[in-house]
């Protein structure tokens, strides 16, 4: 990452931008190596133990962090690999759970216009609470922090499903419903031929919606209470607190961040591959 | 005619989200035969596409229905199929699957094989095999038009539904496609009701073009048939002179439609006067049987009822009464039906000064009436009189009331339709009413055609019988109307609707038999018939025939059958009988006109206020005692037939500046 840091000579940087293939990554080239420089200056102002640089993050969790993601030392010891597996099984359930049924309730209030109007009050304001809200909550009905989690995902989740199926529904274009009424197209027919199709691109990002806030959620419900896990991993470093616990907490983060990414890039990458041709 | 499908009095009415309601189509009704084409044309927002969506079934009317071969439309079906603007081809279908879902779906009782072949032909008809597996966002506009059309033609409907199909196209592309879609709408005999702006589209296509006028409630403005003979060659057709006459005509009405956008634009900031409008109006009018309803208004207070101070003023003769409402010393007269057409125009030389009609106040109630010397001579009827016209060198003289009162025009009409020409066979001279029966009496004239109190009058002298009655000649014409001030209307509408209700009330007493005597006692006072009208309003008509007098039913008409209802199709006759004898040319803004002086909104807004059942006249042509067919959307064709008549002009006539 830091291994074009300096270019040689002003003469080879020159060449080196103009050349059209390697054009693109120069804001990048550019950017990230002085926001790293930022962050060691502020730490090195502040002092290594509040706030680990980046090179003494590298540092500090080569062994093991790094090297070995996938150690197993028993109990709750485990490699950073094994915690965001764990963490995302949760997150594996909680999704599918959530996308399987938001997409069948958005799917009925999206065309019964009563439901979906009577039942708008409610979505509306439980779709605002924050994920951990609903911990305690469900702490209380399913005694285990496991399930919880896994609810917690799925309370989460579930309402950007529901409302972009919804919408996506309501917004198949007259055109479309109106071939449909002409042609008398079968109940069948209809939602083979025209609901599905032209609803599936804002199902997905409905869905694209839905993996960020769980994958936000997990972290955050494993950190309150959770037997590993990548959020369990961060919280654990904290109250340690030995040597290199900060060290770690910032390179799980980073990891979380990394997880994230991929999550939501994934999620797109299937909605391509399903959507039908459009315009 | 046999009608394939009906579009029956329908009115569509949307409700506006501030509350209100918009009106796109009033009272719309077309019939449409088998294996005709039609298009819709008219000014954007005119409600073209509102009234196919209304055949297809995705909409339902507000009121009046749509028949499909007998049958009410209320839901949308795969026997009117649509072809939507925008193509509306899925476009995560091929174009062949695109066409196979609805094959799939309408002809689902045939089987597979059937069903696959169907799709193949269709896709070679509209010439799209190349692209077949294609998807619509890999094909032109042009190609995706014939996928819709294609698919539209595979399910075999009855009703083609094209909504400007070729609007989006560019010019080539969419002569291709007119073309095909002629050749297959021919070969299939498919019915096709098409919306388009498209003038040159329309004709070439169609056998019919309905043009609609402005919305918001917009009407059938006119109909045009397209007499070209099948199949049509675009070059062919558009080489010939009467090609440019159906354009024009078309590309008129448009342009008279765009006017009267303009004028209704400009018009619009009335409302702020509406606090101060006049509520003292000066009425004119000659008096005769059919000034009854002005009379029970003002005597029974109904005028009154309704905050309205009337002061009426009669008048000897029209011209008297023309120059009180040029002078501005009236507000509104009881008129001839053609007076208001005729002062707008500026007929006889005048200044053009606008006069709108809301209301139709009376219908027949004129007669023919001849001297008793010919009764003798044995003239009963109008062969006798051209028997006798032909065995003597002498020409009768008739007096008539003015040449474009109604009596006018209907003797005019029927001496005509017996080879009698107007202007040679017989002297006509204008006279005033009131002088009429004397002159008479002196031998000055030989006849006149009149209102019922002068022919009564002069048979009860004596003097004459009656050779023909309105009735004889065209039963339920409109012979008075009220005619107000374009300007002052403007300025007034609440005052005008308040007029044309109190009229409309007295209208309905003045038909009702048992309040004949009342209505005596009313007519009796000198500044209305005076003593006359005990005589005048005898139910029995005597024709001096020496035979009893009989009852005639409705000779006076102020209410039944709609009578109230000012009619601009009736106005369309009236302008050919004044071009039909040289007193004016056919207006070629006749549209714009007759939307100007027959005023149905104010009509409407009095008839609502009265609270009596909005019914418009249904018909669109009709004809008169000889059975000739008056089809008001060819005004020309109808007065070539004739063969008596002065040389036919058309040209636009400025009309008086609208206030």
């Amino acid at each position: 990452m830091t291994v074009t840091l300096r270019p040689p000579s002003s003469v080879r940087r020159s060449a080196w931008v103009k050349n059209p293939k390697l054009k693109p990554f120069l804001p990048y080239v550019v950017c990230l190596p002085i926001f790293l420089a930022i962050w060691q200056v502020i730490s090195a102002i502040l002092g290594q133990d509040r706030l680990p640089g980046p090179i003494n993050v590298v540092a500090n969790t080569w062994m093991p962090y790094i090297v070995e993601p996938f150690f197993d030392n028993g109990g709750t010891s485990k490699g950073l690999g094994l915690q965001i597996l764990i963490s995302l099984q949760r997150v594996a359930i909680g999704y599918l759970l959530a996308a399987c049924t938001g997409i069948l309730v958005g799917g009925v209030l999206g065309m019964s216009k009563f439901l979906g109007k009577g039942l708008d009050p409610v979505i509306q304001v439980l779709r605002t609470v924050p994920p951990l809200a609903w911990f305690p909550i469900s702490l209380m009905v399913f005694q285990d922090a496991n399930t919880s989690a896994i609810f917690v995902i799925f309370i989460t989740a579930i309402w950007p499903i529901i409302i972009n199926t919804a919408v996506g529904i309501n917004q198949i274009p007259d055109d479309y419903n109106n071939v449909a009424r002409v042609l008398k197209l079968s109940k069948k027919d209809y939602i083979l031929n025209i609901l599905i199709p032209s609803t599936v691109p804002y199902v997905f990002a409905g869905l694209r919606i839905a993996v960020g806030l769980a994958w936000l959620a997990i972290v955050a419900a494993e950190m309150l209470k959770a037997d590993g896990g990548i959020g369990y991993f961060i919280w654990d470093a904290y109250n340690a607190g030995g040597d290199g616990s900060s060290s770690q907490i910032i390179l799980a983060i980073f990891y979380v961040g990394l997880v994230g990414l991929s999550l939501d890039r994934l999620v797109a990458w299937v909605g391509r591959l399903v959507s039908p041709v459009s315009r | 005619m046999s009608v394939f499908l009906a579009v029956d009095h329908v009115h569509q009415v949307f409700d506006l989200p501030g509350g209100g309601q918009y009106i796109a189509l009033k009272d719309v009704s077309l019939n449409i035969r088998p294996g005709e084409f039609i298009s819709l044309i008219g000014h954007s927002g005119c409600g073209k596409s509102t009234l196919l969506n209304l055949i297809a079934g995705l909409a339902q009317p507000s009121s009046g229905g749509i028949i499909l071969e007998g049958r009410q439309v209320t839901e949308p079906g795969p026997d009117r199929m649509v072809v939507f603007q925008n193509y509306s081809l899925l476009p995560w279908r091929t174009v062949r699957q695109n066409i196979a879902l609805a094959v799939d779906s309408v002809l689902h009782d045939r089987n597979r094989t059937e069903r696959r072949t169907i799709i193949e032909e269709t896709i070679d008809l509209v010439g799209l095999r190349a692209a077949a597996d294609k998807y619509p966002h890999e094909i032109s506009g042009g190609m995706k038009q014939r996928v819709a059309i294609a698919r539209g033609l595979a399910i075999r409907p009855k009703l083609l539904l094209l909504d400007e199909p070729f609007g989006a196209l560019d010019a080539l592309t969419r002569g291709n496609l007119q073309e095909q879609l002629m050749r297959i709408c021919q070969e299939a005999g498919v019915t096709a009701v098409m919306v388009t702006h498209d003038v040159d589209e329309a004709l070439l296509l169609s056998d019919r073009v309905v043009m609609l006028t402005n919305g918001p409630a917009a009407q059938i403005g006119q109909i045009l048939e397209v007499d070209f003979p099948r199949p049509r060659q675009r070059l062919e057709m558009m080489e010939t002179p009467h090609y440019y006459d159906l354009r024009n005509e078309l590309i008129n009405f448009l342009q008279q439609q765009r006017r009267a956008k303009r004028r209704a634009k400009a018009a619009a900031p009335a409302p702020a006067v509406a606090a101060s409008q006049q509520k003292t109006v000066r009425l004119g009018f000659l008096p005769g049987n059919d000034c009854a309803p002005l009379a029970i208004a003002q005597e029974l207070g109904l005028f009154q009822d309704l905050g309205l101070s009337v002061e009426l003023q009669s008048f000897l003769t029209w011209e008297a009464l023309e120059d009180s409402i040029r002078l501005g010393q009236l507000e509104g007269a009881l008129m001839m039906a053609a007076q208001p057409l005729a002062m707008t125009m500026g007929l006889g030389g005048h200044r053009p000064f606008a006069i709108a009609t809301p209301l139709t106040v009376s219908r027949n109630g004129g007669a023919i009436a001849l001297s008793r010397r010919y009764l003798n001579a044995g003239v009963r009827s109008l062969e006798d009189l051209c028997q006798f016209l032909a065995a003597t060198p002498q020409r009768l003289r008739l007096a008539i009331p003015d040449p474009i009162a109604m009596p006018a025009l209907l003797l005019r009409y029927w001496l005509a339709s017996a080879g009698l020409n107007p202007e040679q066979d017989v002297e006509l001279v204008g006279m005033s009413p009131y002088e009429m029966v004397e002159a008479l009496k002196a031998g000055d004239i030989d006849g006149f055609a009149a209102g019922e109190m002068r022919i009564a009058l002069a048979v009860q002298a004596g003097a004459a019988y009656v050779l023909a009655t309105d009735l004889d000649i065209w039963a339920g014409h409109p012979e008075k109307v009220l005619g107000l001030p374009e300007a002052w209307l403007q300025v007034n509408p609440e005052t005008a609707i308040a007029l044309c209700s109190a009229l409309l009330k007295a209208g309905e007493l003045c038909d009702d038999p048992r309040q004949r005597d009342r209505i005596v006692e009313v007519l009796q006072q000198p500044q209305y018939l005076g003593s006359a009208a005990g005589t005048v309003l005898q139910r029995y008509f005597d024709f001096g025939l020496g035979d009893e007098p009989t009852q005639i039913l409705r000779f006076n008409q102020f209410h039944v059958d709609q009578a109230n209802y000012p009619n601009p199709l009736e106005g369309t006759w009236l302008l050919t009988q004044l071009c039909r004898w040289g007193l004016t040319p056919l207006p070629k803004n006749r549209q714009e006109l007759l939307d100007r002086v027959y005023r149905r909104d104010i009509y409407e807004a009095a008839i609502a206020a009265v609270g009596f059942p909005l019914i418009t006249p249904s018909q669109r042509g009709f004809e008169l005692f000889d059975a000739v067919p008056f089809d008001p959307d060819s005004p020309l064709r109808y007065l070539e037939q004739f063969e008596i008549k002065a040389p036919i002009q058309v040209a636009p006539i400025p009309l008086a500046t609208s206030a």
